[in-house]
């Protein structure tokens, strides 16, 4: 026990400094990515923090330190909480519909039709026009007096006046959430479609063998098999749901009313519309932290479905 | 004792003379000194050194950039160096003149500058009222050439209390402004007011005109009151042609304010909205009438295109230029889509009980980091110059000079291209009501058009609306430090 005790004393000074000159090399290695990751992301995120605790004026005299004040600012205004709902209302019906199309449309896909490539082509065309872009389409498309939607409604007898429905908090729910599905359902699509072509075919057989029908085909052996990839496409699209801003500021700036302002809006025109930047701050890390509580849960679905690739 | 006094005689005497000659020559030194940095300080506005070009950052279509882009070689030509123009909507314009004045960067040295941004800009925008002053500087300057109410509510603001209005504003004068304390802080470039625009060719329809008559016993004319203009409004309202009445521009955004404070101050009440006392005066009997009738237009009397309550002033513009409405309210001229047989013509706002169209101005400021102050001073009074705003007419600047005003008027080819807008907008601005000066005007602006999209849309009566609007401007106010008088 004493030698032993003798030779792991003897050897740590050794341990050590191997380690250390290991660890060196490691830490020279990666401290061009560090480097950049304190100027890129830390730095800022320390400034974030040290900002929302002031009254910062940009523009003059006045900037000091406030303590809490922004944040009870933030969190005790009601309209802060309406679009913190009305974005996570955005992203659920958004993220689900996105992947229930997806779902189908990728099972249509795989079907291996002589048109199924010349459709997946044209399917992910959506995926390739700004969302600015495509709301600036939407929004003359919905226009009630000359867009091509309320003129088909009318033509073909579904609506006997034009509808509004950019003026209406619930139709422009539906043109923000519609607009949001066309465009990134085919994202979707391809990462279903992926997820299809690796379901092996031999459990398929011996189901059919054993006499399974297309429905349980699909819920036993195909769902199954494509739950990782379905993760992978929730989290995905959910992350990249709640930064949507671009085509919600184009197609209603947050209106009727505020009716439809998501809370990307909120911070867009607390920062940089009225340019106050502590309390901007305060909200933009409120809103961090939200997300971090869901981005947690959401990492866990993935983890808890990849297990089968695993195996 | 007596040497002692003789010495100390002596001594105060020696001093005396001492401190005299060190007086005298501490007094002239100064005066050398006063005067020779006076004359320097002339000549540095007329010496400072001509730069190869100058930086500008400007409106795209707000401020009408075109008229700037095509003056560029005249001032080329005239003054011997370029202007770098950069232009922007307006959203990323102001993110861009407020970050750069923010980090005090001189990279612009002039800005455009809207009317609501200046409350919260006068520490960083440079006074030019000495260079105003400056003879030699300013010798063709013609100050008093500009609009009297579009000059002061533009440019001239008290810096450390730019919530304050000059009061003597009948005219121009420079010297007055800097004896009441305050600074001029640009030269007013292109003013927007809210004008009447109508299908002429529908007006001086015959069979118009008498079918209108049959049924008001009135002529067919630009109406000169809101009842009036309900009723012409009504008048040429038929859904089934796809005809209506009037555009409003009721949706989400500062143009429903711009709206709403017309006709509030067309009812009676301030069109500023909030007064110099730090109150709202937009939820009074006058503010909820006013609303009353604008959402009745919408949706009581129906005389107003689908899609109103989410029209910005560019939806409503598209709508008049495709023969959608007989009338329409805009900042700007217009124009009819060539499918639209048919023609132009322009009338100021109806009269209330009072009168006020919404007016804002943009300045053309200088930098107050930048390193060419004084030809960028020499630069904006070029561009601001009668001869250049005349010019600019044809590419649809909106000037800010009574001269020219008088030129476009007399002007054919003028009328012949614009109809009477000119004359019109030179009428509007005259009786304009500008914004208040808030350094938070957004959030204010913000509180208001929700309130007026919200009756609007009837998701709220107007009592109830304007009731919420007024509560949370008086709070939006509290929180910028303004406290109610």
């Amino acid at each position: 026990m004493t030698v032993t005790v003798a030779n792991d004393e003897a050897r740590r000074p050794l341990g050590r400094l191997a380690f250390s000159r290991h660890a060196a090399m490691g830490w020279g290695l990666m401290s061009p990515a560090l480097v950049i990751l304190a100027i890129m992301a830390i730095a800022p995120a320390i400034y974030l923090v040290y900002v929302s605790f002031r009254h910062e004026n940009l523009l003059g005299p006045g900037s000091m330190f406030v303590g809490l004040q922004n944040y009870s600012r933030v969190v005790s205004n009601r309209e802060n909480w309406s679009a913190a709902l009305s974005t996570i209302q955005f992203v659920v019906l958004a993220v689900s519909l996105e992947l229930g199309f997806g779902l189908g449309l990728a099972l249509l896909l795989n079907r291996r039709l002589p048109e199924s490539d010349l459709l997946t082509a044209l399917f992910i065309l959506p995926l390739g026009v700004a969302p600015v872009v495509s709301a600036l389409v939407f929004r003359v498309l919905l226009d009630p007096a000359y867009g091509w939607v309320d003129y088909y409604l009318q033509t073909w007898g579904l609506i006997a006046e034009p509808i509004d429905w950019l003026g209406n908090p619930f139709t422009a729910w539906v043109a923000i959430v519609s607009l949001d599905v066309w465009q990134w359902t085919p994202f979707v699509t391809l990462i279903l479609l992926a997820g299809l072509s690796g379901v092996p075919s031999d459990p398929k057989e011996a189901a059919i063998m054993d006499g399974a029908g297309p429905v349980q085909l699909f819920w036993h052996i195909t769902l199954p098999f494509l739950r990782p990839f379905i993760a992978i496409a929730l989290v995905l699209r959910s992350i990249d749901a709640f930064k949507t801003f671009g085509s919600i500021f184009v197609l209603t700036t947050g209106g009727p009313g505020t009716s439809t302002e998501v809370i990307n809006l909120t911070l867009y025109r607390i920062a940089l519309q009225n340019f106050d930047i502590g309390a901007a701050a305060a909200l933009g890390i409120v809103f961090l932290v939200f997300l971090s509580v869901i981005m947690q849960q959401l990492l866990g679905v993935i983890g808890r479905n990849t297990d089968i690739l695993e195996d | 004792m007596t040497d002692f006094s003789e010495k100390a005689g002596s001594a105060k005497m020696a001093l005396s003379r001492r401190g005299i000659l060190k007086s005298g020559t501490t007094l002239l030194a100064c005066a050398l000194a006063g005067s020779t940095l006076g004359a320097l300080s002339r000549q540095a506005f007329a010496a400072a050194a001509k730069p190869t070009s100058l930086n500008m950052l400007y409106a795209t279509s707000e401020a009408d950039s075109d008229a700037i882009k095509a003056a560029l070689p005249d001032f080329k030509a005239a003054m011997g160096f370029d202007i770098n123009l950069d232009t922007m909507p307006y959203n990323a314009l102001q993110q861009k003149a407020f970050a750069e004045l923010a980090s005090g960067s001189s990279y612009y040295d002039i800005m455009i500058v809207d009317t609501p941004w200046m409350p919260a800009l006068t520490n960083k925008i440079e006074p030019i009222t000495d260079m105003v002053l400056d003879g030699a500087l300013s010798a063709d300057l013609n100050v008093k050439d500009f609009i009297p109410k579009v000059f002061f509510d533009t440019a001239v603001y008290k810096r450390d209390a730019s919530n304050l209005h000059f009061d003597k504003t009948d005219v121009v004068d420079p010297a007055a402004i800097k004896a009441g304390g305050f600074d001029i802080f640009g030269l007013p470039m292109q003013a927007n007011a809210l004008t009447l625009a109508y299908r002429k060719d529908l007006f001086d329809d015959s069979a118009n005109q008498k079918a209108y008559k049959e049924k008001t016993g009135k002529d067919l004319a630009p109406p000169k009151d809101w009842d009036e203009f309900t009723a012409i409004a009504q008048f040429f309202t038929d859904p089934s042609k796809r005809h209506w009445g009037t555009t409003l521009m009721a949706g989400a955004g500062d143009w429903a304010t711009d709206d709403f404070k017309t006709l509030l101050a067309g009812f009676g009440g301030d069109g500023h909205l909030v007064n110099d006392k730090f109150e709202p005066t937009f939820d009074s009997p006058e503010g909820v009438a006013a609303l009353t009738f604008y959402a009745d237009l919408i949706n009581g009397k129906k005389v107003t295109p689908p899609g109103t309550t989410s029209a910005s002033w560019d939806n409503v513009a598209t709508s008049f230029s495709d023969g959608l409405s007989a009338m329409t309210m805009n900042y700007h001229d217009l124009s009819l889509s060539p499918s639209v047989k048919g023609s132009v013509a322009y009338a100021v706002i109806p009269m209330g009980k009072s009168i006020g169209p919404h007016f804002g101005t943009w300045m053309l400021s200088v930098n107050s980091f930048s390193k060419n102050k004084e030809w960028a001073y020499r630069a904006i009074q070029w561009f601001t110059s009668a001869a250049t705003q005349t010019k600019a007419l044809a590419h649809q600047l909106h000037p800010t000079r009574v001269s020219v005003y008088e030129a476009a008027i007399k002007d054919p080819a003028i009328g012949e291209r614009f109809a009477n807008f000119y004359d019109v907008l030179g009428k509007s601005l005259a009786v304009g009501v500008g914004r208040p000066r808030l350094t938070n005007y957004g959030d204010v602006d913000r509180a208001i058009w929700v309130a007026v999209n919200d009756a609007a849309r009837g998701a709220a009566t107007p009592e109830a609306a304007l009731k919420a609007a007024g509560g949370q401007v008086r709070d939006l106010l509290a929180q910028a430090g303004y406290k109610a008088q």
